[in-house]
């Protein structure tokens, strides 16, 4: 049913969007690998393959998953995953639809967790353009052995986050905020309608480890921000999102949604004028 | 009808009974109005003593304009309440004067100026018309200091951006861009360096790049050796309004921007395929130089931004 | 006076004249200035008071609070673009590098005592402002308030609305936040989009390319000199006109063209108008206490290459943004030269057009109706179809471009893609006037119909009869309506004390 109604939606959207994008979709998916380098003066890279051997910086500490996990990682996976992404995690499902799913060899733990902590995946619909967050169907623990089963497939990075905010800047992390953010997040962090039935969430209720999973994987259509933020950079970056953005200093009042001038016009219009009006009509005649 | 004074005032009518019910106050209770009134009055002014208590102990600031709100608001409730119910309910009249003056002051009036001036005018006509046309011409003249002295004509300043050949990429930091920096699906803010916090740099410069591959990629034809290492440079300011297109969709390989949702594939070298912007971004030609940084091969092939007359 | 006078209390209060002490002083002002005649006049003058007319009321006292509030704003805002560091108790901006013009934005929020309270009550007063003008336009059209002799007076009013709307915008401007910067920025394109002109106009304002350092101080000078110094002449020829050609007034009982039946200027109108002040003041401060209006230190500074999505202009220039996100990217590239219709059209076109039709609307009805009659009576909405059709379809069409500028916000809430509510709002924009217009002339037709439609209802007593028939019959008339019943009088040139019987609250009871 649901695929009808996109169906439809997508008829006339085809007049506007050009056809190389459906295939481009998939064809992304089924390549992709973590080749990104953080900026950081620490960071030790092995130069055959360009991929990132240490980080360095203390502002985030990564930790790969144990490998004991890993066996309790693939029953979850079989049990789980498997149906979509397919028993060797490659995105070919038994049924044999090859391609259709993203191929989750060699994404790197933190992506794993990404997906999985936010209960965005197991997928509700599969066919969805966007999976939504909900409340999560495995817990942290499970979370942790799924990525590390599939890290044992094809050991990459960035590992699972821990940032340590005590040290952030919030001032920094403002600044990265409105020029790396913003722009899909709102600067409020309410998030808001993307192209073709995509959106960028909100950012109100999200932890600090998910930010940095976010920031670093770019999770699909989000961009990855790799090495041009230093872990330093990251870091303040959550620091801002996990205060301001999450307990927001509405100093003046109510916040009326984040939604900017249309909230307010309607408020200053029914409220304002409306009351006034009404007032009016008490203060004058009615004949 | 009686005589009316020349405010339309009957001379006649002396007086009015104070026992005329014109006087009478509208409230059927006019005591208990009167009570309720005092006590909105009380209510005011308990409020507005409290907005200068909140302020001296300088309370949150809503407590401020809920004090100030309220002791203005109780205060003007009860002197409309006290115009409205207990004052002389009326209603009342008055005529209005024809605005209109009489024809024979009407003929005075268009006399005077048609009469009168006509006659300068008639005998006069090469002066009315030289001094019309040297007001005209002031008219004019006057407009030059109002207009031209507020700023510099564009010439070809809309024209450039500030990359050269060979100009670094550097991110808002001034950190040049390195070819490993990006992962695929990874997009920075760039500024010809120097110019990065620069107002020039930051509103016409400012470029997004974005890596949609791990090899070289080509856009359109012409443009072979423009996107390097798939790294695929275009200038963030909407060809629509200018805001900066800093939105971008990795997987639909999307570039839109914020404003008003202008689409740009960012595949095919910016070609927008909804929305009201009507060109493509334009795409800057890059190079990665031997130690591996990002570089302009030269300047953006047009201006940038949104359309202009002379943009040909 | 005698020098025989004696001095006494009773002697002074005699020779003082029947009016005491007071009545010496103005007999002084009067010697003075001469105001005896007019101030009488003017005391005597009545007002109309209808409900209705009291949204020029709320415009008016919206502009009072619009310059105290503004008056103490610029006692604190610095109009420098120079840059810089913010050091304040708003941490996530501290050691930014910022303009002085928002740095002292931000100052003035949290570390001036009651100037938060100022900034967002200048902010409310300013939407209210502008909202007010639009309902109180909207009432004179729909009544017919601007046929002879007040033509000149909607003139007046539509050049007030033009000046409030761009005074708001260069207002919220000023503070040099992410949001309105980036109106900013989008102005410059609105300007260079004029055709042969545009470059020059563009850089002949902004002292330069966008973003230009002159650019805050000369929309400062603007907001708070030169627009206000036209707002107050105007607003000053606005209230000159209405006094002299007295305010117009429903048909009803004792009304007629050559009357006015209401209240006189002191005290009742007076007492009931400054009432009103205090209660719009009221309601504005409330506002400004407990809803958050253009929280500029969340947005940030503006910088030319960061942008906020899900932003809008305030709410009176939406419809020139929804104007340009729904306008398909028809631009004109031709023989060297560029026209981008795509922003003149929207921005420039359609604003010139819709305000060029509002001026010409007194003429424009002089023509189709052949009225060139005086009209101090106001016609009920209903009883002109065809104008109340045409006032509705203009509203509609403005309405849904409001709502247009916020389409992406609409495509987040109700889940549809982006596209979709766009080509929902162009087709909604489209038609909304074709399908305003007959609703509303049906509407206004059948009003017409019913008998009595429009006018106050009497109430009716419904009984039952032992047979079980519903009678009707009109209400007895309730005591506080006999005051309507009353035939409308002069103000009396002064009022006879007589003496009768009062209670022990001093009031008089008189015969009705």
């Amino acid at each position: 049913m649901l695929s009808i109604v996109s169906m439809f939606a997508m008829g006339p959207l085809v007049l506007f969007v050009g056809s190389a994008n459906a295939s481009s979709h998939t064809a992304d998916q089924t390549t992709r690998k973590n080749s990104g380098t953080p900026n950081s003066s620490d960071v030790t890279i092995n130069p055959k393959t360009g991929v990132v051997i240490s980080y360095g910086d203390s502002a985030i500490t990564y930790n790969a998953p144990s490998t004991s996990l890993a066996k309790l990682g693939q029953a979850l996976f079989l049990q789980n995953c498997a149906s979509c992404h397919g028993t060797a995690a490659n995105g070919v499902p038994a049924d044999g639809t090859g391609g259709a799913y993203p191929n989750l060899v060699g994404v790197g733990p933190a992506t794993i967790d990404f997906w999985v902590d936010s209960g965005r995946m197991p997928a509700a619909d599969p066919r969805a353009i966007q999976a939504n967050r909900r409340a999560p169907r495995l817990n942290k623990k499970q979370a942790l052995e799924i990525a590390s089963w599939v890290n044992s497939l094809d050991p990459s990075y960035p590992d699972i986050p821990t940032p340590h905010l005590k040290d952030a800047n919030v001032s920094d992390g403002a600044a990265l905020f409105a020029l790396n953010c913003a722009a899909c997040h709102t600067i409020e962090g309410d998030g808001d309608a993307l192209a073709q039935g995509t959106y960028a969430p909100s950012l109100r209720n999200i932890p600090a480890f998910e930010v940095v999973e976010a920031i670093r994987t770019g999770p699909g259509n989000m961009p990855r921000f790799t090495g041009n933020l230093s872990d330093k950079q990251v870091r303040d970056v959550v620091k801002y999102v996990t205060t301001e953005i999450q307990h927001p200093q509405n100093t003046g009042g109510l916040g009326l949604g984040g939604l900017g001038p249309v909230a307010e016009g309607f408020v200053g219009l029914l409220i304002g004028v409306g009351l006034l009006a009404l007032l009016g009509f008490w203060v004058g005649e009615r004949q | 009808m009686s005589e009316h004074d020349d405010h339309g005032t009957p001379v006649s009518l002396k007086g009015l009974s104070a026992n005329d019910p014109h006087l009478q106050p509208a409230a059927r209770n006019p005591v208990l109005v009167e009570r309720v009134i005092a006590v909105t009055f009380v209510l005011g002014i308990v409020l507005v003593v409290g907005f200068g208590a909140c302020y001296w102990v300088n309370a949150a600031p809503w407590t401020l304009g809920a004090t100030m709100g309220g002791g203005l608001f109780f205060l003007g409730v009860g002197l409309v309440a006290w115009g409205k119910y207990l004052m002389p309910k009326g209603p009342f009249v008055e005529e209005r004067h024809v605005l209109a003056n009489t024809d024979q002051d009407r003929d005075a009036f268009a006399a005077a100026i048609v009469e009168r001036g006509g006659s300068v005018i008639k005998r006069r006509k090469m002066l009315g018309g030289l001094l019309g046309g040297g007001l005209g011409l002031f008219g004019v003249v006057a407009l030059f200091p109002l207009l031209r002295s507020l700023g510099p004509l564009p010439k070809g300043t809309l024209f450039h951006t500030d990359w050269r050949s060979g100009t670094y990429a550097v991110d808002i930091t001034g950190r040049r861009v390195q070819v490993g920096d990006l992962a695929v699906g990874s997009i920075v803010t760039v500024y010809p360096e120097g110019r990065q916090t620069s107002d020039r740099g930051q509103a016409v410069d400012q470029t997004v790049l974005v890596r949609i591959s791990n090899e070289n990629f080509v856009t359109q034809k012409g443009r072979e050796t423009w996107g390097p290492h798939g790294y695929l440079a275009y200038s963030k300011l909407c060809t629509h309004l200018g805001c900066p297109v800093g939105l971008y969709e990795q997987e639909l390989q999307l570039l839109v921007c914020p404003c008003h949702q202008s689409m740009f594939n960012v595949t095919n070298g910016a070609i927008p395929q909804f929305g009201p912007a009507p060109r493509p971004l334009p795409q800057l030609p890059l190079y990665v130089d031997a130690s591996g940084y990002i570089r302009s091969q030269k300047d953006y092939d047009q201006p940038v931004g949104p359309g202009f007359w002379e943009r040909s | 006076m005698s020098s025989d006078v004696v001095n006494t209390k009773r002697a002074k209060a005699n020779a003082a004249g029947p009016y005491g002490k007071v009545g010496q002083a103005l007999n002084e002002l009067d010697d003075r200035l001469g105001v005896a005649k007019g101030g009488r006049t003017f005391m005597d003058k009545i007002f109309p008071d209808h409900w209705s007319f009291m949204l020029g009321e709320i415009v008016l006292y919206s502009f009072v609070v619009l310059l105290v509030t503004g008056v103490f704003l610029t006692l604190y805002y610095i109009p420098s673009t120079a840059l810089v560091t913010y050091h304040g108790s708003y941490l996530p901006l501290d050691g930014q590098r910022v303009t002085e013009a928002f740095a002292s934005s931000v100052n003035l929020s949290f570390a001036v005592r009651a100037g938060l309270l100022m900034r967002q009550m200048h902010h409310w007063a300013c939407d209210i402002f502008i909202g007010a003008m639009v309902v109180h336009m909207a009432r004179i059209f729909f009544t017919g308030a601007f046929r002879k002799p007040r033509e000149l007076n909607w003139t007046i009013g539509t050049t007030l609305l033009i000046l409030a709307i761009v005074n708001g915008f260069l207002g919220y401007s000023l503070p040099d936040d992410l949001v309105s910067g980036t109106g900013i920025r989008i102005a410059f394109s609105i300007v260079l989009s004029i055709p042969f002109v545009g470059s020059y106009l563009g850089f002949f304002v902004f002292g330069g390319n966008f973003p230009g350092a002159t650019v805050i101080p000369r929309f400062y000078i603007l907001h708070v000199l030169i627009v206000p110094a036209l707002i107050l002449g105007l607003v000053g020829a606005h209230l000159f006109l209405l006094v002299r050609q007295k305010h117009t007034q429903f048909p009803g009982k004792g009304r007629t063209e050559k009357n006015v039946v209401g209240t006189p200027m002191f005290p009742v109108f007076m007492a009931k108008t400054t009432g009103f002040l205090l209660m719009v003041s009221g309601v504005i401060a409330l506002l400004g206490a407990f809803a958050q209006i253009n929280p500029i230190w969340q947005f940030g500074p503006y910088e030319a290459s960061r942008i906020s999505y899900a932003v809008q202009p305030d709410w009176y220039m939406g419809f020139l943004d929804g104007a340009l996100r729904i306008w398909p990217s028809w631009s004109f590239h031709s023989f060297g030269h560029t026209i981008p219709f795509e922003v003149f059209i929207p921005a420039v076109v359609l604003p010139g057009i819709i305000f060029n039709i509002a001026y010409a609307w007194p003429a424009i009805e002089r023509h189709f109706t052949k009225d060139n009659e005086m009209h101090n009576l106001l016609d009920r909405p209903s009883n002109r179809p065809k104008r109340t059709a045409a006032g509705v379809a203009v509203l509609a069409l403005l309405s849904t471009l409001f709502i247009a500028s916020s389409t992406d916000v609409m495509a987040n809430f109700f889940h549809l893609p982006l596209t979709e509510v766009l080509w929902g709002m162009r087709i909604l924009v489209i038609l909304s006037p074709f399908v305003a217009y007959p609703i509303t002339w049906k509407i206004c037709k059948e009003v017409q119909a019913v008998k009595g439609g429009g006018k106050r209802k009497t109430t009716n007593v419904v009984t039952r009869t032992a047979e079980g028939e519903y009678v009707a019959t009109a209400a007895p008339v309730y005591v506080d309506d006999a005051h309507s019943e009353l035939e409308a009088t002069p103000v009396p040139r002064f009022i006879i004390e007589e003496p009768d019987e009062q209670d022990e609250s001093g009031v008089r009871t008189a015969e009705r």
